[in-house]
């Protein structure tokens, strides 16, 4: 059976991981001006990215008790790591304002993209339901 | 969880700002205070960070459930005062003099404070920005499937 929703469930675990970068940018935004604070980074895309090669592996099923390889993405794609390494500045602080908004700013525009996309694929739903029908 | 909690991380960032700027006010109106209840000079005061730490079980649940941990924004640990030396001015005439003629002054060191206040200005103005992403996103979250 093809799973409908598969690219809804896949733009779904993107959302999250971008999320999850948010809330760590606004953390890393917020403790700025905290001595000793060392910034926490998320990636997800690499693995998120792997786990859909490995997805599109094609197997041949002969029999139908034999496992589908349909299987679903897991929920350890999203890595949070603290970014232990040098720091410029004498508080040993190793946030940088600049780079964060940066980052803000583009994992914004990049959680507008997702949600877009979730949604015309749900416009492209809803036209598969209402004009088949004609 | 979810989009509150990064509004919730700004809105702490915001508040630890807010009380850094308070502070340095009151040492730039104090700077010249050369009597406090104390009967010594205004002493400069400092607001010490710390990142907030969540309790120890949701730490542990969050490192279980892979997210992220131990990470719910900024607090203030402490308001200490600077123990650095008063400045001495020369003044006979002051009430506040000693036996040779000096007045101690407050250490507040007046261009510092400003420099202090634009680094708090602009961190405030950080944390709006990334709290103004949050709504945004949270907005457009709401328009899946219209």
């Amino acid at each position: 059976m093809i799973n409908s929703y598969a690219t809804v469930d896949f733009l779904k675990k993107a959302l999250n991981g971008s999320m999850e970068r948010h809330e760590a940018i606004s953390n890393n935004i917020a403790n700025v001006n905290t001595p000793g604070y060392k910034k926490i980074t998320v990636e997800f895309e690499n693995m998120l990215n792997a786990e859909l090669d490995e997805k599109y592996v094609q197997l041949n099923r002969t029999e139908k008790n034999h496992i589908d390889n349909q299987n679903e993405l897991g929920d350890n794609y999203i890595s949070i790591t603290r970014d232990e390494g040098y720091s410029t500045r004498r508080d040993e602080n190793n946030v940088n304002i600049d780079l964060e908004n940066a980052k803000l700013a583009k994992n914004t525009i990049i959680y507008n993209a997702l949600i877009k996309q979730l949604s015309n694929e749900f416009n492209r739903m809803k036209i598969v339901i209402s004009e088949g029908g004609k | 969880m979810g989009f509150f909690n990064s509004i919730n991380i700004s809105a702490s960032g915001l508040s630890a700002e807010r009380t850094r700027m308070d502070i340095i006010s009151k040492n730039i109106a104090n700077a010249n205070t050369t009597k406090t209840s104390g009967d010594t000079p205004y002493r400069r005061q400092m607001v010490i960070f710390k990142e907030k730490d969540s309790t120890p079980f949701s730490s542990h649940f969050a490192k279980a459930s892979k997210t992220l941990s131990n990470s719910q924004g900024v607090e203030i640990s402490s308001i200490v005062e600077d123990t650095k030396p008063f400045k001495k001015v020369y003044d006979p005439g002051n009430p506040d003099a000693d036996k040779e003629g000096y007045v101690s002054m407050p250490n507040v060191d007046v261009m510092n404070e400003m420099v202090d206040m634009i680094s708090a200005t602009r961190a405030y103005e950080a944390n709006i920005t990334a709290i103004n992403s949050s709504k945004t996103m949270a907005m457009k979250a709401l328009e899946i499937g219209r």
